[in-house]
């Protein structure tokens, strides 16, 4: 396989057959459609390039810059196909919901605007709605804007219309399934692929399933917001139901676990949604002999979910304690074993000790470089917890005295300290408020 | 006729004793007339507790200042006035709102005056020692000028910042979040003639602190502003200023509608509607800001929000859990390790749970025939009771004028609410808003949670119909008493006179 341009591996994904022990379906082969193998990693590798492509090549003088509104995997795959072309990319969205992914479309180049949320004052008659002004800043005369608007274009349908749907069929031996499961987005793949299907056989059932209207599933809509789609056709459906976030990782966990299917939460929300309804027509086949083709898409891949999953189901990526963590020592343990020591005497001992005591700051540096007890050092919080993981960091030879903002977290320190075999290690009563309440001095650097 | 959709409102102990004492409700507009406001003074003392907790969980201290905006009322203000001067302040935004507060017992060092200011609400908030919280520099130099004049001593000062979204790159490059645009506030880039104009004024006016308000519910928004204030003070310190106070406004959010299946059963509906799928729920068809364009819905929903999983202390407590952007801490333990008081400035949610508005029934008829829909006339305007006005939508709860016994239709029953002006478009709603049966004249219906803009922002005197009386309630052992609200006092029982202390 030889190609003079990643876009050339866009497309003629894998069509996988999913074990019958994991989804316990009994007449029905289940397929999944791995979109997630496109280069760029997901489903929209194709409109991205179908929809973009004639201005790609056009461009000759990297004037201009693509735009789009999206949160994720348009974005993605079109910030790198201008990237290749010497032409900016702007997403715009008010959905920039999972850090991984914005932190991968900055990494690419992209530019992100990111659309405020709703008037907390509202006034009903007010139109300064952001889509709005969006939208017309791209019709302003003289704008070097290409809007790929994926929501409305019709070569986002096309590019499944050409490409996933005709490769299905294909890797069927040229049948069409008879149910096609899909997930609403843009409702691109999902109109794409139902059009091609049904062209081979009408009797295709087609499934699109939407997110819970209270939930977030990132990439698909929910059933309310897709009435906002222009591709959204209701006809295109004969079902549409809808998702949980909970049901999505479940399925994305059983795709992962069972399959060695690396899927993000939108292939997950498919795969369940997908055995959730097909499992009463499995039951209506049972002793009739005859075998049924379901297939459902893969959209993309888990990597850029995981701060989603640890938020929902932190469960799942198990931390475990590692080793010993001054965390463990209860308040009411760090009240019973800690020394404080309250800001008058702390100053004497700082001042006038033998040996004098070593000041430790456990503010962040910003905090610290603006204000701070003089001569003191600064080990941030988190830092610190991992210093005494590795056992006494001081020498038990050097009084500590400890300080963070109230005198909380400093007393849990030096209670941890004290156990692992401090001699005098001190916390500052009240911490660094109170210093400063006190008027004892504190510098900046 | 479909299920009726229902949008029954929040209603929380003491404002839930109170709505079952229909008896006592009742004669208070008898006695009143309708409209009548009704305010429960010791919700808004555990609502500024409630606020309070948040900020004791996070270790932090400065004000909680009440947005008098939110209602005119002296009974929420004297009540609040006899809370911890530590703890509670109010936020003035006329000279009026100030003379206000000082009448009902706030110190001028309780108070915090905001918005655009003439002349004498500078020269009040100057004399009685109030922090002016600065909007541009011209009104620093104002205030200076009257200062140097009046030979005061120095005013405590804020400077409102705004323009976040344009703030220098520190958060690396290529990510812009847009902020509704503002009117107030001077843009963190032009901070700096803000600055030197402090620094040229520093025998007039001490600098306390930065402060923002942001009309917005995203937290980000909110989270991103804060950390610019305490990265803006910082550069403060190192000119030599010492500000220590951060005032990050208003806007908490108050949770209107009980349960979320009802919310979203009828924002569906709304979108349905529209497309035309199913017949409108709306006086018209009115689409609150969406319409259909050849099958897919445009537009955006001009509906507050009104069903919130958390709102009022709990938003606080969000925001303040929330990660900064550019530093990684949390917002609080930013604010805590920088050493910086924390000002809120809460309107509508301090006054959540702390007031309802009753109207009169006057007349019911059938909206047209066959629709199985009616009209219900109030004793009220569009102008008594501006819940809609500001896109909030929740339903009133009707409370018989009979006995329970009363033979009424047991029916839900969709009706249109219409108010006492002779116009076309005095709707008190233009949803059609289901009740658990068809109100008779003389029934009440009452509008839950209007303390907070809603029973006074828009009341006008137009057509000489009643304007609402307000009054305060308490409960006391087993029934409630009433006063005015003007004579309100929290030293004294509701309904008694003040004795001498
Ligand atoms: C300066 C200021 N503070 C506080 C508020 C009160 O906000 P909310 O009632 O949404 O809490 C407002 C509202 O306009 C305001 O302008």
């Amino acid at each position: 396989m030889r190609y003079d341009s990643i876009t050339e591996a866009i497309g003629n994904t894998p069509l996988v057959r999913i074990d019958p022990a994991v989804h316990g379906l009994r007449n029905i082969d289940l397929y999944a459609k791995l979109e997630m193998l496109n280069p760029f990693g997901s489903v929209k590798d194709r409109p991205a390039w179908h929809m973009a492509r004639p201005h790609l090549e056009a461009a000759t003088d990297a004037e201009g810059t693509v735009v789009e509104l999206s949160s994720g995997n348009t974005a993605k795959a079109l910030a790198l196909l201008a990237g290749m072309h010497g032409v900016r990319f702007k997403s715009v969205t008010n959905r920039m919901r999972v850090p991984e992914i914005k932190e991968l479309l900055l990494l690419i180049g992209a530019e992100i605007e990111e659309l405020p949320g709703r008037s907390e004052c509202l006034d009903p008659t007010d139109t300064d709605d952001p889509l709005t002004h969006f939208h017309r800043a791209l019709s302003d005369p003289g704008s070097t804007y290409l809007h790929t608007d994926q929501y409305f274009n019709p070569r986002n349908v096309e590019a499944h219309a050409e490409g996933t749907g005709p490769e299905i069929v294909k890797d069927l031996d040229g049948r069409a399934p008879d149910w096609f499961i899909a997930c609403v987005g843009t409702a691109g793949s999902s109109t794409g692929v139902a059009r091609v299907l049904r062209e081979h056989d009408p009797r295709v059932r087609v499934l699109g399933l939407v997110a819970h209207k209270s939930d977030f599933i990132p990439g698909i809509r929910t059933i309310d917001e897709v009435h906002q789609v222009g591709l959204f056709d209701p006809a295109t459906y004969d079902t549409i139901e809808s998702v949980t976030s909970d049901e999505a990782i479940d399925g994305m966990i059983t795709l992962i676990r069972r399959c060695g299917l690396l899927s993000g939460p939108t292939g997950g929300a498919a795969y369940q949604g997908a055995v959730r309804q097909l499992r009463y027509a499995d039951e209506e086949l049972d002793g009739t002999g005859q075998r049924r083709t379901a297939v459902f898409i893969v959209c993309d891949r888990a990597e850029s979910y995981l701060s989603y999953v640890r938020q929902r189901r932190p469960e799942l990526l198990g931390r475990t304690g590692r080793g010993r963590s001054a965390v463990a020592v209860t308040g009411a343990e760090a009240r019973a074993e800690a020394r404080v020591i309250g800001v008058d005497d702390a100053r004497r001992w700082s001042a006038e000790g033998d040996p004098r005591p070593l000041v430790v700051d456990l503010r962040s540096p910003h905090a610290y470089a603006a204000l701070h007890i003089e001569g003191s050092v600064n080990i941030v919080d988190e830092v610190f917890e991992d210093l005494l993981r590795g056992g006494l960091p001081f020498s038990k030879r050097t009084p500590v005295l400890l300080a963070c903002p109230v005198g909380e977290k400093s007393l849990r320190y030096a209670a941890a300290l004290s156990r692992m075999g401090h001699p005098d290690v001190r916390s500052l009563a009240g911490g660094i408020v109170a210093w400063r309440d006190a008027g004892a001095p504190l510098v900046r650097e | 006729m479909d299920a009726p959709l229902y949008l029954r409102p929040r209603v929380e102990p003491p404002l839930a004793g109170l709505l079952t004492d229909r008896h006592f409700l009742h004669s208070l507009v008898d006695a009143l007339g309708s409209p009548l406001n009704v305010l429960l003074p010791e919700a808004v003392a555990e609502n500024a507790a409630r606020f309070r907790t948040v900020y004791d969980r996070h270790h932090l201290t400065g004000r909680v200042y009440f947005a008098h905006k939110a209602n005119r009322s002296s009974a929420l203000l004297r009540r609040l006035a006899a809370e911890d001067p530590a703890a509670v302040g109010v936020d003035v935004a006329s000279v009026a709102e100030l003379r206000h507060a000082l009448g009902c017992g706030f110190t001028g060092d309780r108070i915090m005056a905001t918005g655009p200011k003439d002349a004498a609400f500078l020269w009040l908030a100057a004399r009685v020692g109030a922090t002016v919280n600065l909007d541009s520099p011209g009104e620093l130099e104002r205030l200076s000028g009257l200062v140097r004049a009046h030979g005061f001593g120095r005013v405590a000062v804020l400077v409102r910042l705004s323009g976040f979204e344009h703030a220098s790159g520190r958060e690396g490059a290529g990510t812009r979040l847009l902020s509704r645009r503002s009117r107030f506030g001077t843009p963190v880039q032009g901070a700096e003639a803000l600055l030197s104009a402090l620094e040229r004024n520093a025998e007039t006016v001490e600098f306390v602190g930065a402060a923002y308000h942001l009309d917005t519910t995203g937290l980000e928004e909110k989270a991103r502003a804060l950390e610019q204030c305490v990265l803006f003070m910082d550069e403060c310190r190192a000119r030599g200023l010492s500000p220590r106070a951060l005032d990050i406004g208003g806007g908490f959010g108050v949770g209107y509608v009980a349960e979320a299946e009802e919310w979203e059963r009828w924002t569906t509906a709304l979108t349905e509607a529209v497309l035309g799928v199913r017949p409108p729920l709306t006086w018209r068809g009115h689409g609150y800001g969406l319409r259909n364009e050849g099958g897919t819905v445009r537009g955006a929903a001009a509906l507050y929000p009104a069903h919130r999983p958390t709102a009022g202390p709990g938003y606080l407590d969000e925001l303040l859990s929330l990660p900064a952007p550019v530093l990684g801490r949390h917002t609080a333990t930013l604010l805590l390790e920088h050493l910086h008081d924390l000002h809120i400035e809460p309107g509508r949610s301090l006054v959540d749970q702390c007031g309802l508005s009753l109207a009169r029934v006057l007349d019911v008829r059938p909206a047209d025939p066959d629709s199985g829909q009616y009209l219900v006339h109030l004793a009220m305007n569009a102008g008594d009771m501006s819940l809609e006005e500001h896109g909030v939508l929740v339903d009133p709860v009707l409370l018989p004028r009979g006995g329970t016994t009363a033979a009424v239709d047991g029916e839900a029953v969709g009706v249109y609410l219409t108010g006492n002006l002779c116009l076309e478009g005095d709707l008190l709603t233009r949803r059609l808003v289901h009740l658990p049966r068809l109100p008779v004249a003389g029934d009440l219906l009452a509008f839950v949670n209007t303390a907070g803009y809603a029973m006074d922002f828009h009341a006008h005197r137009a057509q000489r119909q009643p304007v609402a009386r307000t009054v305060a309630v308490e409960r006391r052992g087993e029934s409630w008493n009433w006063c005015p609200d003007e004579d309100y006092w929290p030293i004294t029982p509701v309904g008694e006179q003040p004795d001498e202390v």
